[in-house]
């Protein structure tokens, strides 16, 4: 399927802010190609496509605010969209409304984009999971997982003359490889499909499953561990939901400090939307350019995403990372990284006297937002690391760990480093860390 | 195809935060061509824009056959034609924006009446479906399903200590299949000064007692826990490894089915999707296969799984119809319907009164369970200690962790039918793409003997 046009986007959202009434209005036109190839046990068992147009419509008026949404390409959507925000607008009650933003002057580069992703066929993602297939039936094994190519298009114009454009794509492969008595995992994410080294991720799920055979316990307690990127980017994306957002600060619920070092001066996050391993994309969601922001610099609180909303709560300017208006979410970096370190693996893994090696955490989930303790699992490859060697496969252990704590005793950060999606699907590039302690409860 | 409107209102802090709508129509198409399953969603519904959807749904098929050996099977079914509504009282369309912000300011004005409180939300949905399936083997079906939600969140904050309370559930609000009605049934804005005190007494509460105790869940967290730790399980394309490289896979093999002793025989456990009032509750999936009831566990003995038709062919059985998409852009897969504790014979009052040492657990927190759903944490915002059959004091940051089967076993009471209550849960995401599903579970006040507590933090 071929993607909008820059100019059929931004026609569709004008033609929305041609029907808005009131003292300002905002349109966005989201068209939206996703196609997914779902494996388990080797075969194909699951294989989408979607595509759509949604059309979002918010109204200001008389210090009121309303929002309607409408998908669906029927005729007569613009009209009716921006009717449906203006009924809502009328019921609202008065507030401080935060004021539409005007055009900053950003233009609408750079964005992730890849020809290749977008154009992808059904037939070309069958074979690259039959790529995956092979190699893991090659030593016995079954696989499971998926890749997904997606193109989004997205416009958004308002009243003051602000006018944004950009067409994204995204693809993403997950391979989790079982064996009779084990399973090992990778992923790779990129905008370009054909950049996506699926021998590569094989080979490493491949690898990490046939190591990971027959675990075998080990008492719960402190140890010390190195995390794979699969992991850290867990940790950093629960620190974004809990800490970064401007808005946690102004509601007593960030743990960060501001000028305060709360983490070794190796830890150094940032959330930089023009990083071209991260899905570069110039704007959010109310058409404001996001910045980078160093949230910490060298273990230094250092800083937050704002919105609108919350840079005039706070007498700043947003740093463009608003999800869409009005929300009681807050802003939300989705491009973050944590800086490289000078160390590789094997010399993280080599550091350690005993202790063990995470592959990948699941379902982790905030247990005390303020200290920052979350609660979770490991999972596909766990590994005893005893005198500089990684060694035997455990079972999978549940943590429960103040990730400000951890990331307090930072012993070593490799070099390489290595994109996750996290759940909220933001991009998270992450080094391997080497923690002094982590607590493992059963 | 779907046509699905939506209408979302938040009060925050005094203000409406948001008021929205949102209308969305669309087909999706699924087919087996060439022995392998292909689907495609559109939202363009000209005759040209559906043909398409399926010409791009057998062409993935087919390439899906590219990589796959054996055709896919499916149970038989016959088709059908009928169709189902919602029954409501009140349709919560035909109520007026005016009233419904009314309920929210109401209950706002009553939380921000308490000192302490830092921040306070209350928000209402409100859901209309309009579902019509057609298949080639016969069937025409339409249902209309409505939904009506809502809740409070108030936060109270110190220098060391953020606390929450939710009411009538945390994740937002509690939301049924059922009209205005069930609104003026939750009363949020009677609730809501006691929850904004609840919050700010936590600030100051002492910390959960450490130990082996008995718990009592009130009946919020008696449903999350059936959720996670009996409803996933359970869920038959996880349990053959369709979801492995996700949410990941079941220890309730099949192996175990009907020998494996799940809980105590106090626990009755089932999927019924005809239930009244439940997130799950409709005439038939989306295979078009009836609503119906199906024992999961059966006075503590794994009897069933909730299955779709082609994975209940792989047991030599036939669908039990728990195959639900979230909307038309996506596949149907096995969800939950109302996933159900059967009520027992005991009351909370008589738990707590034979109970020498534990805690009273209410509404959920935090919550995580491992991967074939054995090892589980969750943790809650309300607890009590229970000294001597009485609740003596109110503690913080309660945490309580355990093993599936080791934990049903150790129920010793469920509350009766007169505490028995059918909840909501809006957030259950499954599949990829995600998918969040709205799924119901119908639960009571239940104790547990022996399970590990500790304070977070």
């Amino acid at each position: 399927m071929t993607p909008r046009s820059r100019d059929e986007l931004l026609g569709a959202a004008d033609a929305v802010l041609a029907h808005a009434t009131g003292d300002g209005a905002e349109a966005v036109a989201v068209a939206s190609e996703v196609e997914l190839t779902r494996y388990a046990a080797s075969i194909i068992h699951q294989n989408v496509a979607e595509s759509g147009l949604r059309l979002r419509a918010r109204v200001l008026a008389d210090s009121r605010v309303g929002v309607a949404e409408v998908r669906g390409e029927a005729a007569g959507s613009a009209a009716r969209v921006a009717a449906a925000a203006e009924d809502a607008r009328r019921i609202s009650a008065r507030e401080d409304v935060a004021p539409l933003p005007a055009p900053d002057g950003g233009d609408d580069t750079p964005v992730a984009f890849s020809e290749a992703t977008a154009a992808a066929s059904p037939e070309a993602r069958a074979d690259m999971v039959g790529a995956v297939t092979r190699l893991a039936a090659a030593q016995g094994l079954r696989a499971y997982g998926f890749v997904s190519t997606q193109t989004t298009g997205t416009a958004l114009v308002n009243t003051r003359g602000l006018r944004r454009a950009a067409t994204s794509t995204q693809a993403s492969m997950i391979a989790l490889v079982r064996g009779e008595n084990g399973s090992g995992y990778a992923a790779r994410h990129s905008p370009d499909v054909e950049s996506i080294d699926v021998e590569g991720l094989a080979t490493e799920a491949v690898d990490t499953c046939m190591r990971n055979q027959n675990a075998h316990p080990v008492e719960p307690g402190l140890y010390e561990v190195v995390l794979s990127p699969y992991a850290v980017a867990d940790l950093l994306g629960h620190l974004s939901w809990v800490g970064f957002s401007a808005l946690a600060k102004q509601e007593h619920r960030s743990f960060m400090r501001l000028g305060e070092q709360l983490m070794s001066d190796t830890v150094t996050i940032a959330d930089d939307c023009r990083d071209p391993q991260l899905f570069p994309y110039p704007f959010d969601d109310e058409g404001v350019s996001t910045r980078v922001v160093n949230l910490v610099e060298r273990g230094v609180c250092a800083s937050f995403v704002y919105d609108t909303p919350t840079a005039l709560r706070d007498g700043v300017e947003s740093t463009g990372h608003s999800l869409p208006q009005p929300n009681t979410w807050g802003p939300f970096p989705r491009h973050m990284h944590m800086a490289a370190g000078d160390r590789t693996v094997d010399e993280l893994v080599g550091a350690v006297k005993r202790g063990l090696y995470v592959t990948r955490f699941w379902y982790v989930r905030d247990v005390h937002p303020l200290r920052t303790i979350i609660t979770g699992m490991t999972r596909d490859g766990t590994f005893l690391i005893e005198n500089g060697k990684l060694g035997a496969p455990v079972n999978d252990l549940r943590f429960t760990q103040s990730i400000v704590d951890a990331l307090n005793d930072v012993h070593g950060v490799s070099r390489d480093r290595l994109l996750e999606l996290e759940e909220g699907e933001s991009g998270v590039l992450s080094p391997w860390l080497h923690l002094g302690h982590f607590a493992f409860t059963s | 195809m779907i046509v699905r409107t939506v209408q979302h209102l938040v009060v925050k802090n005094g203000v409406v935060a948001t008021v929205s709508l949102t209308e969305d129509e669309g087909i999706g198409v699924r087919v087996i061509a060439g022995g392998a399953w292909g689907f495609a969603g559109t939202d363009r519904l000209d005759p040209q824009g559906v043909e398409d959807a399926a010409r791009r749904a057998v062409r993935i098929a087919r390439a899906s056959a590219r990589v796959n050996t054996q055709p896919v099977r499916l149970a038989p079914l016959a088709g059908a034609s009928g169709e189902y509504r919602t029954p409501v009282v009140r349709d919560p369309f035909a109520v007026s924006l005016d009233d419904k912000v009314d309920v929210l300011m109401r209950a706002d004005t009553a939380m921000a009446g308490v000192s302490g409180v830092t921040v306070r939300e209350s928000s209402l949905e409100f859901v209309r479906e309009e579902r019509f399936f057609a298949s080639s083997e016969g069937s025409r079906l339409a249902q209309t399903i409505i939904e009506s939600g809502g809740g409070l969140d108030v936060m109270a904050t110190s220098d060391d200590e953020v606390q929450t309370r939710s009411f009538p559930n945390s994740f937002g609000r509690h939301q049924l299949c059922a009209g205005w009605e069930a609104i003026e049934s939750f009363d949020l804005p009677g609730n809501a000064e006691r929850l904004g005190n609840e919050a700010v007494a936590l600030l100051t509460a002492d910390l959960c007692p450490a130990g082996v105790m008995t718990v009592i869940l009130d009946g919020t967290q008696a449903a999350l826990q059936v959720h996670e730790s009996c409803g996933h399980p359970t869920e038959l394309d996880r349990v053959l490894g369709s979801e492995a490289a996700f949410a990941g896979m079941s220890f309730l093999t099949p192996d175990l089915l009907g020998s494996f002793r799940y809980g105590s025989e106090t626990v009755t456990m089932t999927a019924d999707a005809t239930r009244e009032t439940g997130l799950g509750t409709f005439g038939w999936d989306d295979e078009g296969v009836p609503a119906q009831r199906t024992v999961l566990v059966d006075q503590g003995l794994f009897t069933g799984y909730m299955s779709s038709r082609e994975t209940a062919a792989v047991l030599g059985q036939e669908s039990n119809g728990t195959m639900r998409g979230d909307g038309w852009s996506r596949l149907p897969i096995i969800r939950m319907t109302n996933v159900n504790l059967e009520p027992g014979t005991s009351s909370l009052e008589e738990m707590i009164a034979t109970t020498e040492h534990g805690v009273y657990l209410e509404t959920n927190r935090s919550w995580s369970i491992d991967d074939v759903r054995l090892n589980f944490q969750f943790g809650t915002q309300n607890a009590w200690e229970i000294v001597d059959g009485k609740k003596t004091r109110l503690v913080r940051n309660a945490l309580y962790s355990g093993r599936t089967p080791e934990f049903w076993r150790s129920c010793d009471a469920v509350a009766g039918p007169s505490e028995w209550r059918m909840w909501g849960v809006v957030n259950c995401g499954k599949g990829q793409p995600t998918q969040l599903m709205h799924v119901g579970h119908g639960a009571a006040p239940c104790r547990f003997r022996e399970v590990r507590v500790e304070p977070a933090g």
